[in-house]
C-alpha cells in the first residue's frame, strides 16, 4: 500500500515537472522580451540574454509621447475599436452559429457551402477592393472604417461555435418550443447560457483581432497621422530601419504594456472556464 | 482633339469664374505634408514658418508620418488619398512619375514667382548630379531636399590606418590582424551594385519601363562581369569579412565586433559611439579585378520633396515644397538632423566640411552615380549578392559565375506584367 | 470516395433545384395571379395593399423608390462604363489665379469596376425581392379566396422570432460578409481578366477587359518569367506541406497539453495555463518579430551557440556552411523553424479549445469505460479523440484552410530576413518559405501586378475548393450531426 502511494506521489511529480519544463520553454522568449524592455540601451541587444543595465527610463519615455511614440493614445484607440469589434464579432458568430446548428431551412446548406468556399480565397487579395469600398463611404482613416472591416465577416467563423452549439442537447429545445418557448428565447435563454466556453472564446479571438492586426490598419489609417494609430501600426513602425536603434527597447516595452491587460483578460476568462467545466458535468 | 477643345475651353470658362470668385473669397487653404518620423519636429517649425512667410492667407497645413524610403508603397496604393508633398527617396521616383503620383514642375513653375524665384533658381542652387536624379526625361520633378542617401566607409582610426583603407585587400588583413571584422551588406541591390559600377558596368531604364543591364557583358572600362565577382568573391570569402543582412549594420556596430563597416550617414551615431575617439570615415576602397585595383563605385542618392499629381492647392503645395528644401531649410535639416545637403553653398560650408560622415560622402560622391533600375532589379539582384555572400558561387568556376550572371540579367530584364 | 462525391454533388445540385423551383414558383404566381398581382410586377405595394396589408405595402413602395432612385444617381454613373472600364484619362491643368490643379471629369477604371459590382449585387438582390413580392402577392390572393386568416402585420413581425428566426439572425452577417468578403472577391476574379498592373494604375492610367490573356501567360503563353511555373509549382508544394503540419502538430498538441493540463495530478493547473496563455497575450507581431531577432544570423540564440560550440559542432559534421547557424535564413532550416516556432504560437491557442470543448466531454462515457478498466490511452484513443473529432472536426478543416492563407506567421519571420540563393525563385520575385498568400502580397503590394495575383488567386482558390469542399461534406454531411444529441 505505501509503495503504491509512493509510486502516485512520483509520478505526480513527473507530471508536474514535465509541464513545468514546457512552460519555461514556452515562456523563454516572454522573458526575453520583458527582460529587454527594461534595458537602458535603445537598440538591439545581440550579445547577451540579460541586458546589460537595467532601467525603466524606455517605461517612462512610453508615456511622455513625442512625435515617433504616442503610446497611451495608441492603446485607447486600440482599447475602444477592440471593444466595439468584439461585441459586433461576438454577436455574428453566434447568431450564425445558432441559425445553422440548431435551425433547419431550405438555404442552410447552400450558405454554409457558399461560406467554406467564401474562407478558400486568400483574403490578402481582396484587401484593396476592401479599402476602396471603405474610401467611397468615406470611411478610410476612422476608426468606424476599421472596426466594420475586422468585424464586417466575422460570420464566416462560425464553425467552431456551430460544432459547441451541435453537442447542445437537442431536446431540451425540443422541449422548450413544446412549453411554447419562441426560437428567440431556446437562443438567449437556453443555448447561450449552456455555451460559455465557446462564447468566451468567441470573446477573446475577437478582442484580439484589433491589436494583432497591422496589414489592414496600416492601409485604411493612412493618412500618416501618428496620434490615430493603433497600437499595432505604432509599434510595428517604431522597427523601421531608421528608427530601430532608438526605439527597439521602446518597442519591447510597448509589448509588454499590451499584454499585460490581455493576459488579466484571459485570467478572469480562465474564471468561466471553471465554471463551465461545472456546468458541463450537471448537463453531463 | 475636338474633346481636347472642349475641354480646353470648359477650362477657360472655368478660371474665369473662379477667379472670379477668389476676388472676395477668404478661403482657408487645405495642405498635408508627409515627412519621416524623425523629421517631424523640424518639419512643424518649417510649416510654421511658411505660414508667416504668406500671413495673408489662411492655410491648415496637416503633417504627417511617412518615411521616405517606404513613401512609394503607401503612396502607389492610392495617390489620391496621399499627401499634397511628400518626401521620398531618389530611387522612387521614376514609379512615383508613372503612377501620375507627381506633378511636373516646369507645367507649375509659375507658382514659383510667388516666392520671388525661377525654376532655374532651384536647379542653380542645388548640386547638379541632385537635379539630375530628380528629373525623368528631361522634366524636373521634385525638389532634391538632401544628398545623403548613400553609402561610404566608415572605420576606427584606432584600428586602421589610412593606408589599410585605401583597399580591400589591406583593409581585410589589417583587420584580420586586430582580430576584428569589416562588415557590408551584400545581399542588397543597392549595396553590390557598387562593384559593378566601379568597373564601369551600367544600369539603365528602357522606354517601355524595363530595365537595361550589361554585368553579364563587358564594361566599357574593360573588365568582364566575371572578374568582378570574382573580386566580390575574393573580399566576402576573407576571415575578416561580415556580410550583414540589410538594415543590421548598425546593430552589428554596435555590438562590437567590427573595425569597419559600409553604411551611410543614418548610422552616423551608431559608428561614433561605436567607435569613440577613433570615429573616421572616408570613400570606399579600391577593390581586385583580375589583377588590378579599380576604385568601388557607389549609389548616389538623395531625398526629395514632391508635389502629388492630384493635389487641388497645387500651386501652394509647389511653395511649401520649394520652402522645405531652400536653403535656409536645409541649413536647418543639417543643423538639426545632420542632414546632407544638396544645396551647393551649405555644401561648401566649413560646418559641413567638418562633419565626419558627410565629408566621407561628398568624398565618395565622385566616383558615385544614381541607380537608374526598374521594379525587376531588386529579388534578383539581392539574391546574386546573398550567393556571393555565402559563398555559393566559387572563384576558381567561371562558368559558373557566368551562369549566375546570365541568370541574373535575365530576371532584370525580365518584360514588365 | 463516390459517397463524398455524390455529397458534393447532391449540394450543389440541390442549390440548383431551388433556384428551379424558386423561378417556377414566380412563374405559375404571375401567370395566375389577378390583377393586384401582375400589377405589384411595377408598384411592389400593390398586392399587399389590396389585401390591406397596408404597412407592408408602404415598405415596399419605399424600398422600390430607393433602389430606382439608387440605379439613377448612382448605378448610372458607372454601370455604361462597364464595357470599356472607362476612356477618358486625366488630364489637369494648372490655374495660377486660384494657385490650383484644375482636373478633368476623368474616368477611374477600378472605381468603374468596384461601383458596378454594387450595383450588380444590389439589382439581384432587388430582383429575388421582386420576384419573392409577386409570389407572396399570389399567396395572399389564394388565402383570401380560401377565406384564411392573413396575418396582421405584427403578427408577421413576431415570425421573425418563430420560425423565421434565421432571417433575423443572418440578415445583418451576411450583409457584412457580401460588403466585405463576397464583393471584394468577386472583383478580383473580374480583375484576373483585365491589364490591371503597374502600367495600367488608376486613377492616372484606364485598365481594360483583356479575355483569358492572363491565364494564357500563367500557363507558358509567354509574358511572366521564364521561372515562373517553376516558382509556382514550389511555392504551391511548401503551402500545402505547411498546411497540413501546422494544423496537426498544434491540433494534436493543443488537445495533448490540455490533457495534461486539466489532470487530476496538476498541481495548480491555472497556474499553468496562465503562464502558457501569456504566450498568445503577446500579439503576434510583437513575439514574432521578437522571436525572429531572437533566432537571427547575428543574433543572441547564434551567439548562444556560438559560444557552447554547437555552431563548431554543426559546422565539422557538415549541417552548416556559414558561420552562423541559419535558422530563419536558408531552405530547409527555415522550413522546421517556422513550423516549430506556429508550434509555439499555435498550441496554447489549440489547448484554450479543446479544453472547452473537452468540458462537455460525456462523463458517463468515460465512467463507464473507466469501471470497464480501459487504460488512459485506451480512453484517450476510443472517447476523448472521436469526440474532439467530432466536435472540432469541420474546425479542423478551416484551420487547415486558414493555415494555407496564413499570411501573418510567415509574413513576420521571413519580411526582409529571408533571402533566397534560389536565382529561378528570385526571377518570379518568390522565396523557398513564401506561402502563395505571401507571395501574392509581395506581387500587389511591390509590383502592384494585380491581375496576375488575381489569376495566381483563382486557380490557387480552385485547387483548395476541390479539397475542401470533399472534406467538408464528409465531415458533416454524413448526417452525423444529430448523433451526440
Amino acid at each position: 500500500m505505501r509503495k503504491m502511494k509512493g509510486n502516485r506521489l512520483s509520478s505526480i511529480v513527473m507530471h508536474n515537472l514535465l509541464i513545468a519544463v514546457l512552460a519555461f520553454i514556452w515562456l523563454i522568449p516572454i522573458v526575453w522580451l520583458a527582460c529587454t524592455s527594461f534595458s537602458s540601451y535603445s537598440g538591439m541587444n545581440t550579445s547577451t540574454f540579460f541586458p546589460k543595465e537595467w532601467s525603466i527610463i524606455h517605461y517612462i519615455k512610453l508615456f511622455q509621447p513625442d512625435t515617433v511614440a504616442q503610446f497611451p493614445q495608441w492603446f485607447m484607440n486600440t482599447f475602444i475599436i477592440a471593444c466595439v469589434t468584439c461585441v459586433i464579432s461576438t454577436a455574428f458568430v453566434l447568431m450564425v452559429a445558432y441559425a445553422t446548428s440548431v435551425m433547419r431551412f431550405p438555404m442552410r446548406r447552400p450558405l454554409m457551402n457558399l461560406a467554406v468556399i467564401l474562407n478558400l480565397f486568400p483574403g490578402m487579395l481582396a484587401m484593396i477592393a476592401v479599402y476602396f469600398t471603405l474610401k467611397s463611404f468615406n470611411l478610410t482613416n476612422s476608426y468606424a472604417g476599421l472596426i466594420m472591416v475586422y468585424s464586417g465577416s466575422a460570420g464566416l467563423g462560425y464553425l467552431i461555435a456551430k460544432g459547441f452549439f451541435d453537442t447542445v442537447p437537442r431536446a431540451l429545445c425540443e422541449a422548450a418550443r413544446i412549453d411554447g418557448c419562441s426560437e428567440a428565447r431556446i437562443f438567449a435563454q437556453i443555448v447561450i447560457p449552456m455555451s460559455r466556453p465557446i462564447i468566451v472564446y468567441t470573446v477573446i479571438s475577437s478582442f484580439l483581432v484589433p491589436w494583432m492586426d497591422f496589414v489592414y490598419a496600416k492601409m485604411i489609417l493612412n493618412a500618416g497621422i501618428s496620434e490615430k494609430y493603433t497600437v499595432a501600426i505604432g509599434l510595428y513602425k517604431m522597427l523601421d530601419k531608421s528608427l530601430i536603434n532608438n526605439y527597439f527597447t521602446m518597442f519591447c516595452a510597448g509589448g509588454v504594456l499590451v499584454s499585460i491587460p490581455i493576459s488579466v483578460l484571459f485570467m478572469i476568462m480562465q474564471k468561466f472556464y471553471v465554471e463551465g467545466i461545472t456546468g458541463g458535468a450537471v448537463k453531463g | 482633339m475636338k474633346l481636347k477643345k472642349v475641354l480646353a475651353s470648359a477650362l477657360a470658362a472655368v478660371t474665369v469664374l473662379s477667379s472670379a470668385a477668389l476676388v472676395n473669397a477668404e478661403e482657408t487653404i487645405n495642405l498635408t505634408l508627409w515627412g519621416a518620423e524623425e523629421d517631424q519636429t523640424l518639419l512643424g517649425e518649417l510649416v510654421e514658418e511658411f505660414k508667416a512667410a504668406y500671413s495673408d492667407v489662411t492655410f491648415d497645413i496637416k503633417i504627417g508620418v511617412e518615411s521616405e524610403s517606404t513613401a512609394k508603397d503607401t503612396i502607389l496604393t492610392d495617390v489620391e488619398a496621399a499627401a499634397d508633398v511628400y518626401s521620398f527617396a531618389s530611387d522612387q521616383i521614376y514609379d512615383l512619375v508613372n503612377a501620375g503620383a507627381l506633378i511636373d514642375l516646369d507645367e507649375y513653375a509659375e507658382a514659383l514667382t510667388m516666392a520671388g524665384k525661377t525654376l532655374d533658381d532651384v536647379k542653380a542652387a542645388n548640386v547638379a548630379s541632385s537635379i539630375e536624379a530628380a528629373t525623368v526625361d528631361g522634366k524636373l520633378y521634385a525638389f532634391p531636399r538632401a544628398a545623403d542617401n548613400g553609402y561610404f566607409l566608415y572605420y576606427d582610426s584606432s584600428v586602421l590606418s589610412e593606408e589599410d583603407v585605401a583597399s580591400w585587400d589591406s583593409l581585410l588583413a589589417a583587420a584580420e590582424a586586430a582580430g576584428k571584422k569589416v562588415g557590408m551588406t551584400l545581399a542588397s541591390g543597392w549595396y553590390n551594385a557598387s562593384f559593378f559600377y566601379g568597373a564601369g558596368f551600367t544600369t539603365d531604364l528602357n522606354d517601355d519601363g524595363t530595365t537595361a543591364i550589361d554585368w553579364n557583358g563587358t564594361s566599357a572600362d574593360g573588365y568582364t562581369g566575371v572578374d568582378v565577382v570574382k573580386g566580390m568573391l575574393q573580399i566576402a570569402s576573407s576571415p575578416a569579412f561580415m556580410a550583414i543582412a540589410d538594415g543590421d549594420i548598425s546593430n552589428q556596430l554596435a555590438a562590437g565586433g567590427l573595425c569597419a563597416a559600409v553604411s551611410g550617414t543614418w548610422d552616423a551615431i551608431t559608428a561614433q559611439e561605436a567607435f569613440g575617439d577613433g570615429y573616421a570615415a572616408t570613400k570606399l576602397p579600391t577593390f581586385t579585378v583580375g589583377d588590378q585595383q579599380v576604385q568601388q563605385g557607389s549609389v548616389a542618392g538623395y531625398k526629395f520633396v514632391g508635389v502629388n499629381g492630384y493635389a487641388e492647392n497645387a500651386g501652394w503645395a509647389v511653395l511649401l515644397a520649394d520652402f522645405i528644401t531652400n536653403e535656409q531649410s536645409q541649413q536647418k535639416f543639417f543643423d538639426q538632423r545632420e542632414s546632407g545637403p544638396s544645396n551647393s553653398n551649405i555644401i561648401d560650408s566649413d560646418a559641413v566640411k567638418a562633419n565626419v560622415a558627410i565629408a566621407a560622402l561628398a568624398k565618395q560622391a565622385e566616383f558615385g552615380q544614381t541607380q537608374t533600375v526598374g521594379g525587376k532589379y531588386w529579388d534578383p539582384a539581392q539574391t546574386f549578392g546573398e550567393l556571393i555572400a555565402q559563398g555559393t558561387l566559387k572563384a576558381d568556376d567561371d562558368a559558373g559565375i557566368q551562369t549566375a550572371l546570365d541568370t541574373l540579367v535575365e530576371g532584370v530584364t525580365a518584360p514588365l506584367e | 470516395m463516390a459517397s463524398e462525391k455524390k455529397g458534393a454533388a447532391a449540394s450543389i445540385g440541390g442549390f440548383f433545384k431551388a433556384i428551379g423551383n424558386y423561378f417556377s414558383g414566380f412563374g405559375t404566381a404571375f401567370a395566375k395571379g389577378d390583377a393586384f398581382v401582375k400589377l405589384s410586377a411595377l408598384w411592389m405595394g400593390a398586392g399587399y395593399a389590396r389585401r390591406k396589408q397596408y404597412v407592408k405595402a408602404v415598405i415596399m413602395t419605399i424600398l422600390e423608390v430607393a433602389v430606382i432612385a439608387f440605379t439613377v444617381t448612382f448605378a448610372m454613373q458607372y454601370v455604361p462604363k462597364f464595357g470599356t472600364l472607362g476612356t477618358v484619362k486625366m488630364e489637369k491643368v494648372f490655374n495660377m489665379k486660384t494657385m490650383k490643379s484644375e482636373f478633368n471629369d476623368y474616368d477611374n477604371s477600378f472605381q468603374i469596376l468596384l461601383f458596378s459590382l454594387f450595383s450588380f449585387v444590389v439589382w439581384a438582390a432587388f430582383i429575388v425581392v421582386w420576384m419573392k413580392n409577386i409570389v407572396n402577392a399570389y399567396k395572399l390572393q389564394k388565402m383570401e379566396e380560401a377565406g384564411e386568416h392573413i396575418k396582421t402585420f405584427k403578427e408577421d413581425l413576431h415570425s421573425y422570432i418563430e420560425e423565421k428566426f434565421h432571417i433575423t439572425l443572418l440578415t445583418l452577417p451576411v450583409l457584412g460578409i457580401v460588403v466585405f468578403t463576397a464583393i471584394p472577391i468577386l472583383l478580383l476574379i473580374f480583375v484576373a481578366f483585365t491589364n490591371y498592373d503597374q502600367q495600367h494604375m488608376p486613377p492616372t492610367e484606364l485598365f481594360t477587359w483583356t479575355g483569358f490573356t492572363n491565364f494564357l501567360s500563367l500557363f507558358g503563353g509567354g509574358g511572366l518569367t521564364t521561372t515562373f511555373s517553376y516558382a509556382f509549382v514550389r511555392v504551391l508544394g511548401w503551402t500545402l506541406v505547411w498546411a497540413f503540419f501546422a494544423t496537426f502538430t498544434t491540433y494534436i498538441g493543443g488537445i495533448l497539453l490540455s490533457l495534461l493540463l486539466n489532470s487530476t495530478k496538476t498541481k495548480w493547473p491555472k497556474m499553468w495555463r496562465t503562464l502558457f496563455i501569456v504566450t498568445i497575450a503577446v500579439p503576434q507581431f510583437v513575439s514574432l518579430l521578437l522571436v525572429r531577432n531572437f533566432f537571427s544570423n547575428g543574433g543572441i540564440v547564434n551567439t548562444i551557440c556560438a559560444n557552447i560550440g554547437l555552431t563548431g559542432f554543426l559546422r565539422d559534421i557538415g549541417l552548416v556552411s556559414t558561420s552562423y547557424i541559419p535558422f530563419l535564413s536558408a531552405p530547409g532550416w527555415a522550413h522546421v523553424m517556422i513550423i516549430l516556432i506556429n508550434i509555439w504560437i499555435g498550441v496554447p491557442y489549440q489547448m484554450l479549445i479543446a479544453t472547452g470543448v473537452l468540458m462537455n466531454l460525456p462523463a458517463d462515457q468515460l465512467e463507464s469505460a473507466r469501471v470497464d478498466g480501459a487504460k488512459p490511452f485506451q480512453i484517450f484513443r476510443k472517447i476523448t479523440m472521436p469526440y474532439m473529432l467530432f466536435v472540432t472536426g469541420p474546425a479542423l478543416v478551416t484551420d487547415f484552410v486558414k493555415n494555407i492563407n496564413n499570411f501573418n506567421v510567415i509574413y513576420l519571420l521571413t519580411q526582409d530576413v529571408y533571402t533566397t540563393t534560389n536565382q529561378a525563385m528570385a526571377n518570379s520575385q518568390a522565396k523557398e518559405v513564401d506561402l502563395l498568400v505571401t507571395w501574392l502580397f509581395r506581387l500587389t503590394q511591390d509590383y502592384y501586378n494585380y491581375k496576375m495575383a488575381s489569376a495566381i488567386g483563382i486557380i490557387v482558390f480552385i485547387i483548395c475548393a476541390v479539397f475542401t469542399l470533399i472534406a467538408f461534406n464528409r465531415m458533416i454531411g454524413n448526417g452525423k450531426e444529430e448523433d451526440y444529441q
